[in-house]
């Protein structure tokens, strides 16, 4: 599914592209697996946090990757605090 | 400078390099990738490993590098003069780990180049096979050079005055002792350990591993000083 909600990546420097709802699914299930949660529960969960992100993106018309990124990390926390903490810290880690 | 006491300096100064966390960023990244993208254990355990024998490697390389160039410069009675700039490059870089090893925010990013920390970023994403996740290990170990390269010179000087198969346990000794964090999250990854906790550790203590790597320098900059410099002076007096 499109919203037609523009994602504006990196403040700018990388190219702005539509959001994509399999895209950030798949992200969260990433995330999920990577702290051990079963597939399943990793499936639920992401399609849990992503209704709840596109909730949040009707009311905008462009994001920034950043923002997308901070609403879906509070919407996981709610489902799955462990992969909450690490969805957030995928890019402070290094 | 008798051989236990040799010893004693590399396993100190390797010690030190241990407590630097690029590597271990790179692994516990590499690890979360790896089981988010639904690889078997089997794949993790190999991606892993391969990781560890690529820093580990790296670090025998440079150790070795540097011990021969400056086997090749100054011979195996290294000038004091030099010993003296070893031990100002221990205090400088000792007081930047205190001051900038982590950036001021959440996390456990660190004062490396930003480049660096992407391009990393990427070949973790990428990374697929043994060989990609052998060469990250390797890049991993040059990414932190700025912060290595102090124990790396001190372990080399005193290596250079030890005897040939001395030389060797020397350089295994090191390799092992840097390597071990990268070999216990080895074992708690492997072993079915989360990575957030293995991360929520490396968050809440980073001030103290940041503490301890500098206080350890400056301990490690004030013995080779007094057993290198001091007692010399003192003997020709």
């Amino acid at each position: 599914m499109s919203l037609g909600v523009d994602i504006i990546k990196h403040g700018g420097e990388r190219p702005t592209e539509r959001y994509k709802r399999d895209k950030l699914r798949s992200s969260i299930v990433a995330t999920c697996l990577s702290v051990r949660a079963p597939e399943g529960q990793s499936e639920d969960v992401a399609d849990l946090v992503c209704d709840a992100v596109e909730t949040w993106l009707k009311k905008h018309s462009e994001v920034t990757s950043h923002d997308l990124r901070t609403v879906a990390a509070r919407h996981l926390k709610k489902f799955h605090p462990e992969a909450a903490y690490l969805y957030e810290q995928h890019r402070i880690t290094i | 400078m008798n051989i236990p006491t040799s010893l004693a300096i590399i396993a100190f100064a390797a010690l030190i390099h241990a407590s630097f966390q690029l590597s271990v960023s790179v692994l516990t990244l590499l690890s979360a990738h790896t089981i988010g993208a639904k690889h078997s254990q089997s794949k993790l355990l190999h991606l892993t490993i391969s990781f560890l024998f690529g820093a580990g490697l790296m670090t025998i390389l440079l150790l070795s590098f540097i011990s021969l160039s400056l086997l090749n410069i100054f011979g195996s009675d290294t000038p004091q003069i030099v010993w003296a700039v070893a031990c100002g490059m221990l205090g400088g870089v000792a007081i930047s780990i205190w001051l900038f090893y982590y950036r001021h925010e959440k996390g456990t990013t660190l004062w490396v180049p930003r480049g660096v920390a992407s391009y990393l970023h990427d070949r973790i994403k990428s990374t697929k096979i043994g060989a990609e996740a052998f060469s990250l290990g390797l890049t991993s170990v040059l990414g932190e050079l700025l912060f290595i390269i102090a124990p790396i010179v001190i372990s080399a000087l005193v290596l250079i005055q030890l005897p040939a198969p001395w030389q060797l346990i020397g350089i295994i000794v090191y390799a092992i002792i840097s390597t071990l964090p990268l070999i216990i999250i080895w074992v708690l990854i492997s072993s079915g350990h989360s990575i957030s906790d293995i991360q929520k550790w490396r968050e809440s203590n980073k001030t103290f591993l940041q503490f301890a790597a500098g206080t350890g320098l400056i301990i490690l900059m004030f013995f080779v000083y007094a057993n290198e410099l001091l007692i010399e002076v003192a003997g020709k007096v």
